[in-house]
């Protein structure tokens, strides 16, 4: 049912101003667009009724203190990937996981808040999941860039 | 470096926004029972601590790219943070980690066709001087995926003083 929502130019202008700026006022963005605010309101709520859009607050990884970021190519023996990927997404430091082709299963974006958690994640919380054959951590001591404005939105309750 | 700390007021004010960033100052001010003033310091500050961020996410189905790549590098360990800024600077690819495993940088990539990662991949990255080896991997499903919690890598933003209440 939503798979028919279509986004025409009007839209897509409305969406790189609030890129730029998710703060604008709909009166700042039907300035710079040369429409009215109400049209730039009522886009917006459409956009996001439809959940194709959400305008929000990003934030860093260090504002809530997780200061190691890791990324793990998981190896899955004898059970059906997606059910590990699953289990491994109920755990609140896993951030990301994807059944991926290649060489591992699954890729898994894990953040935590010292070396001290990387013990109780890797004893207590992968080991207690069935199917895992082999875990490569890839730890990122650099992020140069970081830009994701394309993702599944969940819906609103 | 250290930690920077947050209050209480800080998170809550976090909480609100992560779900929705065009809440005007004067109606979180009422909801957290501070003034609108410290609503919008605090909000300036968190922005030039490169705390937050605000930006539009955009579902899938607007997206022309919407299947994620994973591009694993072996560059040369001495060029490694040369190659990863050359790779970052690709109009195409969305992350660059520099990592510490059997791969020294991570690409992430959107895109639409194969062909268009076998571009980035096999015929750009894979000739950038100083680079080995390439692997990827395509996400065939997504599982989990938390967008509201990212790096904030540059603050392009600008100060809007809040935007309209939503009626």
């Amino acid at each position: 049912m939503k798979s028919d929502f279509s986004f025409d130019e009007t839209d897509r202008q409305i969406v790189a101003e609030l890129r730029r700026n998710g703060r604008a006022t709909n009166q700042q963005i039907a300035e710079r667009l040369g429409l009215t605010a109400t049209t730039v309101s009522s886009r917006i709520r459409r956009m996001e009724d439809a959940d194709q859009l959400r305008v929000v607050a990003v934030s860093d990884f260090a504002a809530h203190g997780y200061e190691v970021l890791m990324q793990l190519s998981i190896e899955v023996d004898s059970r059906p990937a997606s059910e590990v990927a699953h289990e491994l997404a109920r755990f609140s430091e896993v951030f990301a996981v994807h059944v991926v082709t290649g060489r591992y299963d699954i890729d898994a974006l894990v953040a935590l808040h010292d070396f001290e958690d990387l013990s109780h994640f890797l004893l207590d919380r992968l080991s207690s999941i069935r199917g895992i054959r082999s875990i490569t951590p890839s730890i990122a001591v650099d992020i140069l860039r970081y830009q994701f404005d394309v993702a599944p939105i969940e819906a609103r309750d | 470096m250290s930690a920077p700390i947050l209050d209480d007021l800080d998170r809550q004010l976090i909480d609100l926004l992560a779900r929705d960033a065009r809440v005007s100052n004067r109606k979180i001010a009422t909801e957290l029972g501070v003034t609108e003033g410290t609503v919008r310091g605090r909000i300036k500050r968190l922005q030039q601590d490169r705390l937050i961020s605000f930006t539009a996410i955009t579902g899938l189905e607007m997206a022309s790219k919407s299947r994620l790549a994973f591009i694993w590098v072996q560059a040369e360990v001495e060029r490694t943070r040369e190659v990863a800024r050359t790779i970052a600077e690709l109009e195409s690819v969305n992350a660059v980690l520099i990592t510490m495993g059997s791969f020294n940088i991570l690409a992430l990539t959107l895109f639409d066709e194969l062909d268009d990662l076998v571009e980035i991949a096999s015929d750009t990255i894979l000739a950038i001087p100083g680079v080995h080896h390439v692997e990827t991997s395509i996400a065939v499903k997504t599982v989990k995926y938390n967008a509201r919690i990212a790096k904030i890598t540059e603050s392009g933003e600008i100060d809007g003083g809040g935007a309209d209440d939503g009626e």
